[in-house]
C-alpha cells in the first residue's frame, strides 16, 4: 500500500482524538544512575551473571592472561582498546588467534571487543558495529571479554539515552548488553548461554 | 510444517468453553501455569519494588497516549529517518499484503531458509504457515519457541511460548525429532537447542523479527531479548527483514529510556534484559559484517479501525504479558483456550476487535472482572473496563430475541421493590427440590448453563431485611 493512503486512514481515525503532551520530566526508573560508577557497574554485572574487574593499565595484560586461560582460540576486534596489551595476554595464555571475521568468531571459545560505553547503573556495555568493530566478535564465541577504559562510564539510562541519537546516526548496530544470554524457556529454570555468549566479563581498565 | 490442523486457530469451528475444557482436562496444566505465573508475577513487584512505581506507569500511560494520538505524524517521521539510512519501509493494510511482500524480498533472494525470532504480529498475519507452504524452511530460534514449533503448536503465552510443557515434554520431543537421547535437565536441553539452531543461524539467507518500539527520530528499531537471537537474525543473515503492528512507536530516545525498563520489568521482572538491539539500517560501507538490507513492514491489519473509538486505548499496549501472570482464568485454562494469536485479557480484547466478533465474540466473557490485569498495566489500559465495553456490544449485536425479550422482562421486574421481593419469595419456595445440603449443584435448563460449572449456595429462609424487621438489629 502506498505510505500516503495507509497514512491517510490512520490521520481520517485520529480527527478529534485529544491527545496529551509527552511527559516534561521523566521519574526515576532502575536504571537513574548514582553512587560510585565501578561499584555499582560491578555490583549490577555480578547479578546478572556476569563480572567486572578493574585494572590499572599496566596490569591488564597480566590480568587478561589469567582470565582467557584454558580458551584454545580467540578472536579480537582489530578496533579494541589497549591492543597491545590485549594481544600480549592472549599470547600469554596460550590463545591461537584466528581471523576476526563470522568464521574465525564461529570457531573462537573466547571473543575480545571494546565498548562505546558502560551504564554503572544496570552493569552493561554498549556495543557498536563500526569499522574494527565486527558484531560477529561479541556474539558467536561462548566467552565475550569486553576491554572497557573507566572512564567511559556513564551513571544511567538518562545519559545513556541522551547519547543515542548521535550513536545510532554513527553506527548501523547498537547492543546494550547486560550480563550472559540467558533463559528461562523450559520450566522457568535459568540456563546461561543460549545463543549469544554465556560467559561475559569486563576488564575496567582504570584512567 | 505448519501447516498442521493443531497448530492453526480453530476459533471458528469451537467455543472458548469447549476450547477451556481441554485446557482444564490436561493434567498438570493449570499447576505448572500456576508456579509459573506466580514466579512471574512475583518478580514483576520485586523489579518494581524501589521504584515510584505509579509515577513510571502514568509517564509510560502518557507517553503511549501521545504517540498513538499522533500516529501518523511518527509514522511519517520514522519512515522518513529511515529511508534516509538506507532501510526500507512498507506499509500494510492487510495481513495478506504483509505476508506478500516478505515472500517478495524472499523470492528476490532466493532464500530457502529464514532464521526468525518470536514476533506477535508474525504469528497475526500468518507468516509461518504461508511461507512453508511456499516451500521456505523458517526455524523460530526463541527456545520456547522453538519448543511451540517443534510440537506443532501455537505459543500458549505472548513471552513464555512454551510455558504448558513440562520438561519431561520437551526430553521427549527434542529425542523424537531429533533422534537423540538426551535427559531431561533444562541446562542440557538449552546447549542441545544452541547447537542445533546455530548453524541455522549461520545458514540462514534471511533474518525476520520483531519489533518492541520503533524510533521515529532516527528511524530505529528497538528489540528485546534475553537469549540474543535477535543480534543473530539481525546481523548474520545478509537480508533482515522486521515486522511491526504500526502503533509500536516512540517519538524519540528519550522516551525509550523509560518505555524500555517499563516493558522488561513488567514482562520478566527484570530492570533490563540481556540484550537491547538497536538497528539503525543495513550495514555501512566501513562496518566488517551485518545485513546488506533492512526492511520494516508496518502492519495495519485492523488497528487503524479501533483507533479513535471507544477501544482506542488497547493500542497503547506494550505486549509485556503481565496481565496475562495475574489473571484467574488465563492461569487455569492457558493460552490456547483462546483460540486466537493473544491470550489471556489483552487477547480478549484485541481477538474480537482483530479476529470479529464471529469468531471471537465469547472471549470478553472469559474474564471474572477482577480487575487484576488493570492492575499490572504498565501504561494503565482500563482492561475491565474494555471487557465490559464489548460484552455490551457483542450482545447489542447477536443477542437472540428470546434473550433479549427474556433479559427486558427480568429488568423490568427488578427495576422495582416490590416485584423484586416477590420474585425473591417464590424463588426461595420453588428452589426446595433442588437444594442439597444449602446448595445447588444440579438444576434444569436454562439453570443449568450456570450449574455446569459451578455450584449457587440456597437462598436464605429469609431475607436480611426480614431478619432485621423481626429481630430489630439484634441479630437473634
Amino acid at each position: 500500500m502506498e505510505s500516503s493512503a495507509f497514512l491517510d486512514v490512520v490521520r481520517r481515525r485520529l480527527a478529534g482524538v485529544v491527545a496529551p503532551d509527552l511527559p516534561s520530566d521523566l521519574p526515576p526508573t532502575f536504571a537513574t544512575g548514582g553512587g560510585q560508577l565501578f561499584d555499582r557497574f560491578a555490583a549490577e554485572l555480578d547479578r546478572t551473571g556476569g563480572e567486572a574487574i578493574r585494572v590499572r593499565p599496566d596490569e591488564l595484560s597480566a590480568r587478561l592472561a589469567t582470565v582467557a586461560a584454558g580458551c584454545a582460540t580467540a578472536v579480537v576486534a582489530p578496533a579494541v582498546d589497549h591492543r597491545e596489551a590485549v594481544l600480549e595476554g592472549l599470547a600469554r595464555a596460550g590463545c591461537e588467534l584466528l581471523d576476526p571475521d563470522r568464521d574465525g568468531a564461529a570457531r573462537a571459545a573466547i571473543g575480545v571487543t571494546g565498548v562505546v560505553l558502560g551504564v554503572a547503573a544496570t552493569g552493561s556495555v554498549l556495543l557498536a558495529a563500526a569499522r574494527g568493530a565486527p558484531r560477529a566478535v561479541g556474539l558467536l564465541p561462548p566467552f565475550h571479554l569486553v576491554v572497557l577504559p573507566e572512564d567511559r562510564l556513564v551513571p544511567g539510562f538518562e545519559e545513556l539515552f541522551g547519547r543515542m541519537p548521535a550513536l545510532a546516526a554513527d553506527s548501523s548496530n547498537l547492543v546494550l548488553v547486560t550480563g550472559p544470554s540467558r533463559t528461562a524457556d523450559i520450566e522457568m529454570t535459568l540456563v546461561l548461554g543460549v545463543h549469544g555468549p554465556g560467559r561475559l566479563t569486563v576488564l575496567v581498565v582504570a584512567g | 510444517m505448519t501447516t498442521d490442523p493443531a497448530r492453526s486457530r480453530g476459533h471458528a469451528a469451537t467455543t472458548f468453553e469447549q476450547r477451556a475444557r481441554i485446557g482444564l482436562q490436561t493434567p498438570g496444566l493449570a499447576a505448572a501455569l500456576g508456579r509459573a505465573m506466580d514466579q512471574r508475577a512475583l518478580q514483576r513487584v520485586q523489579a518494581f519494588a524501589e521504584t515510584d512505581e505509579p509515577a513510571m506507569r502514568a509517564a509510560g500511560e502518557a507517553i503511549r497516549a501521545h504517540t498513538v494520538a499522533n500516529l501518523d505524524r511518527y509514522l511519517e517521521r520514522f519512515a522518513e529517518e529511515a529511508a534516509e539510512r538506507g532501510t526500507k519501509v512498507v506499509f500494510a493494510e492487510t495481513a495478506a499484503e504483509a505476508v506478500g511482500y516478505v515472500q517478495q524480498v524472499l523470492r528476490d533472494h532466493g532464500a530457502r531458509l529464514v532464521a526468525k525470532t518470536k514476533s506477535m504480529v508474525s504469528e497475526e498475519i500468518g507468516l509461518n504457515p504461508a511461507l512453508a507452504s511456499a516451500g521456505v524452511e523458517v526455524i523460530e530460534t526463541d527456545l520456547g519457541e522453538y519448543i511451540v514449533q517443534l510440537a506443532h503448536e501455537a505459543p500458549a503465552h505472548i513471552t513464555t511460548p512454551a510455558v504448558h510443557k513440562t520438561r519431561g515434554q520437551i526430553r521427549d520431543l527434542f529425542n523424537r525429532v531429533h533422534g537423540v537421547e538426551l535427559s531431561d535437565d533444562p541446562t542440557e536441553l538449552t546447549r542441545f537447542a544452541r547447537g542445533v539452531l546455530r548453524e541455522k543461524f549461520l545458514a540462514a539467507e534471511v533474518g525476520i523479527t520483531g519489533v518492541n518500539f520503533a524510533v521515529a527520530e532516527s528511524g530505529s528499531l528497538a528489540i528485546v531479548t534475553n537469549e540474543g537471537n535477535a543480534r543473530m537474525c539481525a546481523s548474520l543473515p545478509r537480508v533482515h527483514i522486521a515486522l511491526m503492528g504500526m502503533e509500536r512507536i516512540v517519538p524519540s530516545f528519550r522516551e525509550l529510556s523509560l518505555m524500555l525498563p517499563l516493558l522488561t520489568a513488567s514482562a520478566a521482572g527484570l530492570g533490563v534484559t540481556a540484550y537491547f538491539t538497536f538497528v539503525n539500517g543495513p550495514r555501512r560501507p566501513e562496518e566488517p559484517d551485518g545485513p546488506d538490507e533492512v526492511h520494516v513492514v508496518v502492519i495495519d491489519n485492523g488497528r487503524s479501525a479501533i483507533l479513535g473509538g471507544e477501544f482506542h486505548s488497547i493500542l497503547h499496549c506494550i505486549r509485556c504479558g503481565a496481565c496475562l501472570n495475574v489473571c484467574p482464568v488465563f492461569r487455569q485454562v492457558g493460552g490456547h483456550a483462546y483460540g486466537a494469536v493473544y491470550g489471556g485479557p489483552i487477547g480478549a480484547v484485541l481477538a474480537p476487535l482483530l479476529d470479529g466478533f464471529e469468531a471471537a465474540g465469547d472471549l470478553p466473557h472469559a474474564s471474572s472482572l477482577c480487575i487484576a490485569c488493570t492492575e499490572v498495566c504498565p501504561v494503565n489500559i482500563p482492561l475491565h473496563g474494555h471487557l465490559r465495553g464489548l460484552r455490551r456490544e457483542i450482545t447489542r449485536s447477536r443477542a437472540t430475541r428470546a434473550e433479549r425479550l427474556a433479559f427486558a422482562w427480568w429488568g423490568c421486574l427488578w427495576g422495582g421493590v416490590r416485584a423484586y421481593r416477590w420474585s425473591a419469595r417464590l424463588a426461595r419456595m420453588g428452589q426446595w427440590p433442588l437444594v442439597r445440603r444449602r446448595r445447588i449443584r444440579r438444576a434444569p435448563f436454562p439453570l443449568s448453563r450456570w450449574t455446569s460449572a459451578r455450584d449457587m449456595p440456597a437462598l436464605a429462609r429469609g431475607s436480611f431485611r426480614e431478619r432485621w424487621r423481626r429481630t430489630e438489629g439484634r441479630g437473634k
